[in-house]
């Protein structure tokens, strides 16, 4: 049958494409421009040492961010129970000790894989809301761990092998000389990106992701889909509380404080926004990258006595949060692409 | 007899996307007392227009009069304070929040800054009277009244506001048969009060029972005016799509095979009652009914989306118990939503990703997923459905109404089921997209599927069931045979009349 050429406009669609490439280049464009701010400020930025720390400083907040874009892709927004499962998987570690080092790390993941089933019953097959649910479960296992050891921290023995074993785990290097953290981010990354890029579950996550009630009438098992992104994130963010509380040399309820806002932070950055179904890992970890070098940057300005401290700091890295989602939303609004 | 005077006029407005002209020097004039109807097909650009007169634009050309004197409509408020008022295709109350406050939303009276709860109520009675509503209650909450009350609900607020132009958006469209004929009763009533009525829709019978004079738009650009009295749907049909399109409905000749799937005292307490039917292999069903009747409901319990309380459903001869609607579509049933935008697409994902969306777990091995295993399908589909612009990287939202359609139309014939179910699967789609649509459905049953098809179009019901089971508040009322099966019977039973219920 012929018919004439349809007639609507070919722009939302090159305005798509165009967003994709932009909120995907954008991150890796301001990575470039804080180099090259870096290099402006202090001759230090660009040594070897210097970007060496800041991408360790930034590993653990890798890891938790690409555990927590499952979430944020299947429009789930965030996962804010990540400080406390953080601080509960380190101090089960810790307290696991004297059961071996083996049993220590199975024992703080076990934990957090636990509560992140427990989150994805509730929020993928109960429906609650996740923000609110998350929030309260932080609170309970914060309040959970202060009461375990009456609010004392506890320290991993090191008069025993596990003990000096784990107090190592952060500081460890592999292959020479890549440090441990470095690898488990980069194996993390990768297979988050083949998960979401590659198999059935990334598939039907972003349909989830792009609209709930289409994946369901399409057959999608949406609330396991769910409960899945959660289990991941939480999965996630019990391995960097291992690490964490090694690194720390102290289980203590605190330990994680700041990784959700953080990580959401990061994933918004790279692109993946929060109304779910968009973006890629590539574009997270531009954006914990970003953030690492906005974080070093700023603790490199000294103009005589000024320097930026952690407040300043924090409220910077708020702003820019609130800046992106803005953004985001204006663009896609702009573009027609705003359907939710 | 009275003077005319032209409450609304454009004269050679324009209105252009990048890339395109959705509006091209277009000139119509809307007198007071007429309702003026705009049809065409999707795309063709009624929805533009509407937009420009609702002030959506701040960069239409050409000029917009309203009683003679030119104004610029450039943002929501100025058409507003125009007295232009828009009633959307989509119901724009809030549910939880009374009906009264809904009508006022925007202009709550108050004394001393505090709600003036007696004007209000006294306001929200006077709008709702104009509608013939003057017995609801105006404080109960918007989401507790019916879908054809709520049509008229945002007429009142519309009218509450004492425009002179009121411009309709397919407002029949949620509507049962009855409801749509007390709504233009309605809309008598208020072109003899003098109002100017655009009034915008899909469905050419009601536009020749309401209207009064139609203006036919098509790519952008307005065809003709006529007065109603001077044309027929066929000739408006013609208009619309530049051709002739001879016979909507092609003859069909297969005989239904074998029984395929068959419903056994099927009920959902509130929703259906002891419900038995069948379909064969190579038959198209018709579920005909007024809106409400049940038939949605019964086609997704059949499909195990939503859970039974009595009944069983049987495939091939052997029981089914789906547990889910997953189940159901790996059993070969496939549930076509009438909900084409809330459940039916992923707007925002591309053409491609969304008729291959329920391939997903066909497609994956060991968990890996290979959409490229779906691109000998979705080529031909894309083909066979004429999908425009065939470009299955576009994004699915971008598509005009009718391709939308096909696209998912084209997700459930993907997954080659044994038994689709159609829920309204031409409903505000254009001439052109109805028909492929129509030869695709004929082509399935042709290949020895089955088709249970629901639809309020009754000619679409006629024209393409072998048999129509009819439905009537929640019960199965009666069945018509391929030959006795005539818009008049068909209506009839749904009524709950003639030959063909069974006592």
């Amino acid at each position: 049958m012929s018919r004439p050429p349809d007639i609507r406009s070919a722009a939302p669609a090159v305005a798509g494409r165009l967003y994709n490439v932009l909120s995907l280049l954008g991150v890796y464009v301001l990575i470039g421009a804080l180099f090259a701010a870096g290099r402006l400020i202090s001759d230090e930025f660009l040594t070897t040492s210097n970007l060496l720390i800041t991408l360790r400083s930034v590993t653990l907040l890798g890891i938790v961010a690409v555990g927590v874009s499952f979430i944020t892709y299947s429009r789930h927004y965030v996962d804010l129970s990540i400080p406390g499962i953080m601080a509960l998987s380190g101090t089960v570690a810790v307290w696991a000790l004297k059961y071996g080092f083996a049993t220590s790390l199975a024992a703080g993941l076990g934990t957090g894989l636990a509560v992140g089933l427990i989150n994805g019953l509730a929020v993928g097959y109960y429906r609650l809301n996740p923000i609110v649910w998350t929030l309260a479960m932080g609170s309970v296992l914060s309040g959970l761990i202060r009461w375990a050891y009456a609010g004392r921290q506890i320290y991993p023995d090191k008069a025993t092998p596990a003990g000096r074993a784990f107090l190592q785990l952060y500081h460890a290097e592999v292959l020479g000389a890549v440090p441990l953290v470095v690898l488990l981010l980069a194996i993390a990354a990768i297979a988050a990106h083949l998960v979401m890029q590659k198999t059935g579950f990334g598939a039907q996550l972003k349909l989830t992701g792009s609209s709930y009630e289409v994946a369901r009438m399409t057959g999608v098992n949406v609330r396991r889909t769910v409960a899945i992104a959660f289990v991941i994130s939480a999965g996630t963010s019990a391995l960097a509380g291992i690490l964490l509380t090694s690194f720390n040399k102290v289980g203590a309820f605190y330990i994680g404080k700041g990784y959700d806002f953080a990580a959401i932070t990061a994933v918004v950055l790279g692109g993946m926004t929060l109304a779910g179904g968009r973006g890629t890992i590539v574009g997270v970890v531009g954006g914990v990258t970003a953030i690492a070098l906005m974080d070093n940057v700023m603790s490199l300005v000294r103009i005589g006595d000024f320097v930026i401290g952690e407040y300043p700091k924090q409220a910077i890295q708020g702003a820019l949060f609130i800046a992106i989602v803005g953004v985001h939303s204006y663009w896609l609004r702009k573009s027609g692409m705003d359907d939710a | 007899m009275r003077e005319i005077e032209t409450a609304l006029e454009l004269r050679g407005v324009s209105k252009r996307y990048p890339g395109t002209l959705a509006a091209d020097d277009v000139s119509l004039s809307v007198r007071s007392g007429e309702v003026h109807a705009l049809i065409g097909e999707n795309g063709a650009g009624k929805s533009t227009l509407m937009k420009i007169i609702a002030g959506s634009f701040d960069d239409y050309t050409g000029e917009v009069l309203l009683n003679d004197r030119p104004v610029t409509l450039h943002s929501p408020a100025m058409a507003k304070a125009a007295g232009i008022a828009m009633i959307q295709q989509e119901l724009s109350l809030a549910g939880p929040i009374s009906v009264a406050e809904n009508i006022l939303a925007g202009r709550l009276p108050s004394r001393r800054g505090l709600l003036d709860r007696k004007a209000m109520l006294a306001e929200a009675s006077r709008c709702l009277s104009l509608v013939g509503l003057g017995h609801l209650d105006p404080l109960a909450p918007a989401e507790e009244i019916s879908p054809h009350e709520a049509q008229l609900v945002e007429i009142a607020k519309a009218l509450g506001r004492d425009p002179c132009i009121l411009v309709m958006d397919e407002p029949t469209s949620s509507l049962s048969r009855e409801e749509v004929d007390r709504l233009f009763e309605i809309i008598r009533g208020l072109r003899r009060r003098g109002l100017a009525i655009v009034y915008i829709s899909h469905h050419l019978p009601e536009v020749l029972a309401v209207a009064d004079r139609v203006t036919v738009l098509r790519d952008g650009r307005k065809v003709a005016t006529k007065d109603i009295r001077d044309v027929t749907a066929a000739q408006l049909v013609e208009m619309m799509v530049g051709r002739s399109v001879s016979d909507l409905y092609a003859e069909r000749t297969t005989t239904p095979g074998a029984r395929k799937l068959s419903v056994e005292h099927l009920t959902r307490r509130g929703f259906f009652h002891d419900v038995s039917l069948h379909v064969c292999a190579g038959e198209v069903l018709g579920l005909g009914g007024l809106s409400g009747a049940g038939r949605s409901e019964l086609a997704r319990c059949i499909c195990g989306i939503d859970p039974v309380d009595a009944g069983r459903i049987v495939l091939d001869g052997r029981p089914l118990s789906l547990r889910s609607y997953r189940a159901a579509v790996r059993a070969g049933l496939a549930y076509l939503t009438e909900d084409r935008k809330a459940q039916g697409l992923a707007l925002r994902l591309r053409m491609g990703g969304n008729i291959l969306s329920a391939l997903i777990p066909r497609h994956s091995r060991w968990g890996v997923y290979s959409p490229g295993r779906g691109r000998g399908v979705l080529k031909r589909l894309v083909g066979a459905l004429d999908i425009t612009p065939p470009q299955p990287g576009r994004l699915v939202g971008t598509l005009s109404g009718g391709n939308q359609q096909k696209v998912l139309l084209a997700k459930w014939l993907a997954t080659d089921p044994q038994v689709l179910i159609l829920d309204e699967p031409t409903r505000g789609v254009d001439v052109g997209a109805k028909v492929v649509i129509h030869r695709a459905i004929a082509e399935l049953a042709d290949a020895g599927k089955s088709v249970i098809l629901i639809s309020s179009d009754l000619p679409e019901l006629v024209g393409l069931s072998d048999r129509i089971a009819i439905m009537r508040q929640g019960h199965l009322v009666g069945e018509i045979g391929r030959a006795d099966a005539t818009e008049a019977s068909v209506l009839l039973a749904a009524n709950g009349e003639g030959d063909f219920v069974r006592s």
